[in-house]
Parts: structure tokens; sequence; C-alpha cells
């Protein structure tokens, strides 16, 4: 098997599964319980959490743990949203989003939220001209994700926060960072709500992270017993939290050195692929390597995709969320409806290996000369 | 040249015969907050230094929490006293600084120069400004002090200066016994013994199961803290249920409070005398509650013959949060778990007890013997500074 989907998601590290494991069986106790075993595995959870805020450089209270990134981003904008309504109802976010971030978006609008799209750049950067003449004194949130999970730009956070708190101080950020944590390096300090989960760094699924800057008040969403976080009572799923905490810490140690080896394998198959007419590498300056993603002229890419099922190697057509036939960031930075309307994206890790690169490499241009002859 | 760490003494200079005693213990307390790390230490009777290859960084932020020490700077050792050689060495130095303006103050402890602290000082500015291009004299507020000392052999030039906790080095003083409780004040007051030179052990009273595992934490948690300061720290944990339940059920409830302090005294000063403490110490603030007037500390003091300090007597309470802020315990104290202290507590405690009603109240319950059981029976932690964390395994 060839797995090239890692940004859809990732195997669970056998380190990290032993964890959860280890903590399922001899922490068991609830965190909120009053005895020995609950204050057990509360210590082991708060360990945890203090692990990840010592990574990150935040406090232990701003971390939130959800269930999905698509509920931390729920979590983030609606809570923005619900709590600053009467200050202002606008709201702007870019189009290279992810889809839970648009679908929020829709359910605000439907009640009355104002929201704006800001332009990007044809390397994929956010216009900041653009967004500057966006924000108005009552846009209360920017919502601009770190790394696009379809194309992988990567955003200038540290700029686009100065650009917004210079126009409005009081307008909040908020990244999904889904796409950047343990591929690259992030500034939580840039934002003041981020969102990432576990399973796309080698985690458990069921698991994803809300930060929040102390500062920033949030309407809670869920409302039960909220004894360890008001914004998400119930009772703390301790395996996952510190099966994630180890996740993180793993993945965060050798960015840069694995950042630089899965740009080795990029460009491999960037230059494999770019001598054929049909392929188009919809590549920018700012796309990280990790992700890595084609438009195929006269081939449908679920073809395509099916095709290279039976060598079993495995992609996603647009983002495994978003299976429409349309890759809306495709089409937000080259404004070309053929060329987004079948894109394949190959996502790699550290742990791909060359040969499996070559492979690959070798397999798809077999079924590319096979489809697109069909053609002729 | 050479770049070190090292240590300005401040009040420890103050000290005459015995100079070299606080000096070594000083030492000593340096390299046991480095220890793990390479360095060398040397001294002499002005300056103590730091020799490494490690992260000065993690070196300072370590040695600032290092009492007896009035200021720790870096700076730059060169070899003899020439004054166009060191100004060479400086020049170097100073590309690394951006600034217009600066004046340079000289030392010199080397007395065979003849020339004044304040020619070298114009000798040196001289040279500065002729090697250096666009720079100015600004003897007021300028925007780099030069600092210069002339030693025997070497010179040091060191550009920043950063403020040690000051104090005596831990252990100069002996030892005392700290009553730490879970609350605000016994920690704090506890740094400041240690500031004093006084190197503490502390004692707990823990009464479960009226109180949790929790409290017991947070003083550990507490007592971590201090050990930052105090070299480690060993913590005495007194089981003080029978004790607590006896005087609930058999003494009047004004004098609850009264009489169980009395019996924490009791125990505390033959703890004390055990491991060779001098001193009780505890956070007892004057008029703060009932067992703080001055005819309660009177009631209760009176059972012991050791020596009681109360570092924060005559403290404001905003002031005591103020240095607990500081010293990173307010946030653990605040942490609500009932410790002995608040389970059992009168409506009415006696303000102003009287030593015969104690006397009388106290024949009845067997309280000797009971005593006599929790001294024997109490856990003894030592507890280091460095957590060391229980579930590094997982994480």
């Amino acid at each position: 098997m060839i797995y090239l989907d890692y940004s859809a998601t990732t195997p669970i590290g056998y380190e990290v599964l032993d964890t959860y494991n280890r903590t399922s069986k001899d922490f068991f106790g609830n965190p909120n319980s009053l005895h020995e075993l609950g204050v057990k595995a509360k210590n082991l959870m708060n360990s945890a959490t203090k692990q990840i805020a010592e990574i990150f450089n935040i406090n232990e209270n701003e971390i939130t743990y959800t269930y999905s990134a698509t509920e931390a981003n729920n979590l983030a904008i609606l809570g923005v949203a619900l709590k600053n309504h009467k200050i202002g109802r606008h709201i702007i976010t870019s189009k290279l989003e992810h889809p839970s971030v648009y679908a929020i978006c829709n359910y605000l609008e439907s009640i009355g939220f104002e929201v704006s799209y800001v332009k990007n750049d044809k390397e994929g950067l956010i216009d900041f001209d653009d967004l500057k003449s966006l924000i108005r004194p009552d846009t209360i949130l920017v919502s601009i994700c770190a790394v696009n999970s379809e194309v992988g730009i990567r955003q200038p956070l540290k700029m686009i926060r100065q650009i917004i708190k210079k126009e409005n101080p009081n307008t909040l950020i908020h990244s999904d960072m889904t796409q950047a944590v343990g591929k690259v390096t992030v500034n939580m300090h840039d934002v003041d709500l981020a969102t990432f989960s576990g399973h796309k760094i080698y985690g458990p699924k069921g698991i994803a992270v809300l930060y929040k800057n102390s500062s920033v008040s949030l309407m809670p969403i869920l409302y039960g017993s909220g004894k360890v976080n008001m914004l998400n009572p119930g009772t703390p799923a301790v395996p996952l939290i510190v099966a994630l905490s180890k996740a993180i810490r793993l993945s965060m140690s050798d960015t840069e050195k694995r950042e630089r080896f899965v740009e080795r394998l990029n460009q491999k198959i960037v230059d494999a692929l770019s001598k054929y007419e049909g392929i188009m590498i919809n590549k920018t300056k700012y796309s990280i390597p990790h992700i890595l993603n084609i438009s195929l002229r006269n081939i449908k890419a679920e073809t395509f995709l099916h095709a290279l099922e039976e060598y079993e190697i495995y992609l996603s057509t647009n983002t495994a969320c978003a299976s429409g036939d349309f890759s809306s960031s495709v089409m937000a930075i080259y404004n070309d409806k053929v060329r987004a309307s079948s894109t394949l994206r190959i996502s790699l890790s550290h742990l791909t290996t060359s040969d499996e690169v070559n492979k690959f490499i070798e397999a798809f241009i077999q079924i590319y000369k096979k489809l697109s002859g069909l053609h002729e | 040249m050479e770049k070190v760490i090292f240590i300005k003494y401040g009040e420890l200079s103050t000290k005459k015969e015995n100079i070299n005693f606080f000096l070594n213990k000083l030492k000593e307390n340096i390299s046991f907050a480095l220890r793990g790390m390479k360095v060398k230490i040397d001294y002499d009777l002005g300056r103590m230094f730091i020799h490494t290859e490690d992260s000065f960084d993690e070196i300072l932020s370590k040695v600032t929490k290092v009492f007896g020490i009035h200021e720790i700077n870096v700076g730059y050792l060169i070899l003899g006293n020439d004054i166009l050689e060191v100004g060479e060495e400086i020049k170097k130095l100073l590309l690394d600084y951006d600034f217009r303006t600066f004046k340079v103050e000289s030392k010199r402890s080397n007395k065979i120069i003849e020339k004044t602290s304040v020619e070298l000082s114009k000798e040196m500015g001289a040279f500065i400004l002729k090697n250096v291009p666009n720079k100015k004299v600004l003897v007021n507020n300028p925007d780099l002090v030069i600092n210069i000392e002339y030693r025997v052999g070497n010179t040091l030039v060191y550009f920043e200066k950063i403020k040690g906790l000051g104090g005596y080095p831990v252990g100069t003083l002996g030892k005392g016994l700290l009553m730490l409780s879970g609350g605000i004040d016994s920690p704090v007051s506890g740094f400041m013994s240690i500031k004093r030179g006084v190197k503490i052990e502390a004692v707990y009273f823990e009464s479960p199961p009226h109180t949790s595992r929790e409290a017991k934490d947070k003083v550990i948690k507490l007592a971590r803290k201090l050990a930052v300061y105090n070299n480690d720290i060993v913590l005495h944990i007194v089981n003080f249920t029978d004790i607590q339940e006896a005087i609930y059920k058999n003494i009047p409830h004004e004098y609850l409070i009264t009489i169980m302090r009395r019996m924490m005294y009791r125990i505390s000063a033959i703890i004390a005398g055990r491991r060779n403490c001098k001193i009780l110490i505890n956070g007892e603030s004057i008029g703060q509650v009932a067992s703080q007037t001055l005819t309660s500390m009177r009631a209760i003091n009176e059972v012991v013959r050791i020596p009681v300090i109360r570092p924060l007597a005559c403290f404001d309470k905003l002031d005591i949060i103020d240095i607990a802020k500081k010293i990173d315990t307010y946030e653990t104290s605040i942490l609500p778990f009932e410790d002995c202290c608040t389970i059992f507590v009168p409506k009415h405690p006696v303000i102003n007890p009287s030593i015969e009603k104690c006397l009388e109240y106290e024949k009845l319950i067997p309280y000797e013997e009971l005593i006599y059981k929790s001294v024997k029976e109490h856990e003894i932690m030592k507890i280091e500074a460095e957590e060391k964390n229980e579930f590094a395994e997982l994480l």
C-alpha cells in the first residue's frame, strides 16, 4: 500500500496508541471524581495539557478539547459571533477555508450576520489591501486558515494580524491550523483563536484543540456540568487527551528537517508529472511541500483515483471533506474552471519513502497514458 | 577574552571575619542550583565567577533565584590591565550594541595602577571616541554604560546589570522549621526566612478523611516552589486526625482553634528538636484571624520554648499577596481544598483565650500520648525543586 493522503488523516503513531491503551486501562477514573482514581486521572490529564501548553507557549487554561476540528471551528466562530453580536455582526473569511468554516458562516448569514470573503492574489496569498478595506468598526472576527487544505497555501498570519489589529484592534482573529500544526512552525500568538486536530498529526481520531487567548471570551455552544472547562462540558476524554499530547510532542520535533525531506519528495513528483501537457501543477511559492495539488485535463479525477486504487495507492480528489466536483481553492487561486474541475491532492509525510514516491510516479504515468489515450 | 557570568555580593560584604564561610556556602548553593550543567565557579572577596560553555540564559535564570547575590551580570574577562589592549577588546564588543551615547565607569581593585578611576574612565572614553565612529559621551542617562574593573591580573568589562535576590546564602544561618499550611501566608513566611539564610524544613498537618489527598498535593506543590530557593526541602507530614477529633469531641468549641494550635506548636517543636532546627517559622500576622490576636498568640506560644519567628507579623494582607504572586505560590494557595485549619471551625472562636482555661481543657484529652503517636508515625518527604513528571513515560 502506498498512502498519499496524509492531509485527510494519518495513521496513529505506535507510541501514541500505546499511551492511549495504557491510559484507558490504568487511568479510567473520571477526572471530575473526588476520589483517588479521579484525582490520578485528573493529574495525568493536567500534565498532558501542560505539555501542550508548553509546546505552544500558551497557558493551560487557553486550551479546550473538542471532538473534531470542525467542532472547534464551530465553537470559535459561533462562540465569538454569539458573544459579540451586540457589538457587531460582520465576519470576514477567505476563499481558501475548510468547508466547515463556510458551513458555519452560511448559518450565521441565515440568522442575520454579514460575511465578507477576502480576495487572494494569484499565488494564493490573502490580498492585504482588500482585507484592510473590508475591516469595519463592526467586524468582530476574521477567520483565515494557516494552511489551506487543498493547495497547501500558507498564510503569513503575523502580517495579517498586524493589518487587522491596526484597522480595528477589537476584531478577533481565528485561524484553522489543522493543516499547519505538525507540518510547519506555527505561532499561536499570531491569533486570538486557533483550531487543530489530533488525527492529522499521527494522533487518535476524535480529539481536537481550540486555543483561545485568555483575554477572549466565547459563548458556549454546549451546556452541561463544565467542571474542567465551561466551553466543553462533560466527562473529559482522558486517554484521547493524553494520546493527543504525546502526538503533538512527537510531531513538533524536527519539523524543519522533516519539511525539507518532504520538499524533496514533492519536487520529485513535480519534476516527473510536469512533463505531461494534460497535467497542471497547482503549486505556488506559498504552498507547503506536504500538499501537492494537480489538475487533470480531460480525465475525471475520481476515475483516476479509482485507477490508482488498483495499485493500492491512496490519495484524494479535492479534499476528503469536500468531495464535490469542483475545487473551490483551485478556483480561488487560478480562476480557471477547467483547472478546478478535476483535481487530485497528493499529500506527503515524513513517513513517505522515496521508493513509494518512485512507485507512485510510475503507476501514475501508466494510468495517465492509458486514460488520456481514450480521448485521442 | 572570556565571556563569564559574575556575581556581586552586596550585603555579604559586611561580614568581616567569616566572609569565607558565607562565600563558600554561596558557591555551594550556586553549584546546587546549576547541578547537571558544565560550570566552573571561582571567587575572590569581591566577585564570584561562573565559567561555562553552556547556555548563559539558562544559568542566569537559575542563579537569579539564589539568595546572597546582589547583582548578577554577564561580563568579559580580559587579561592584563593595559588600557589600549582593553580598549581594542571593548571595540570588538561594542559591535553588538546599538547605541549613540555612552559613559565609562571605572573601578580599580588593582591598586598598583597609579591612575585614579576618574582618569581611567576619561582615558577609555577618549579611546572609544577616537576608535568607534559617531558616538558621544553623555553622563546623565546614556544609552550604554561601559563598566570596567581593573583587577589584579585581569580586567572585567560589562554593560548590563541584573539585580539579584539579595539576602544571605541559604544555610548560613542554620535551619528552621516552617509550619506550612495550604494558605497564602506560610509559603511567603518560608520564602522570607530562606532569604535571611535560614534553610527550612516544613511541617504540614493533615486530617484524613476530613482533608483530601488534593489538599496534601497542594502543600507538596507549595513546598516545591520553596524548594527552588531552599536547595530542595524536607516536608514532614503529620497525621492530625486523632488529635483533632479528640479536641472536637471533648473541648468547648470556642477553644477548638486555640487548643489545636497549641498541639501543632508542641508537635512542631518536637520535630524541630529532632531535626536540629533552631526556630519555628509560621505565617501568623497580627490580628488577621481570631488565633492571631495578641492574647491568642501568647496563649498559643506559651507551650513551646523554641523561638517562633513570624516574618509576616506586621504585614498587611495585600502586601503578603504581592509577595506570594512574585514567588508564584499565590495561584496554588488559593486552590479551594480544605485543610485542617478550615474544618471544624467554631462559630465564635475565643478572641482572648486564657492560658488557665487552655490547661484545664487540655486535661480532658490524652494529648501527650496522641502527640507521641503522631510524631512517631509522621511521614518525611524530600521534595526537589524540579518536579519529576510521574507521567513522563505516557507523555
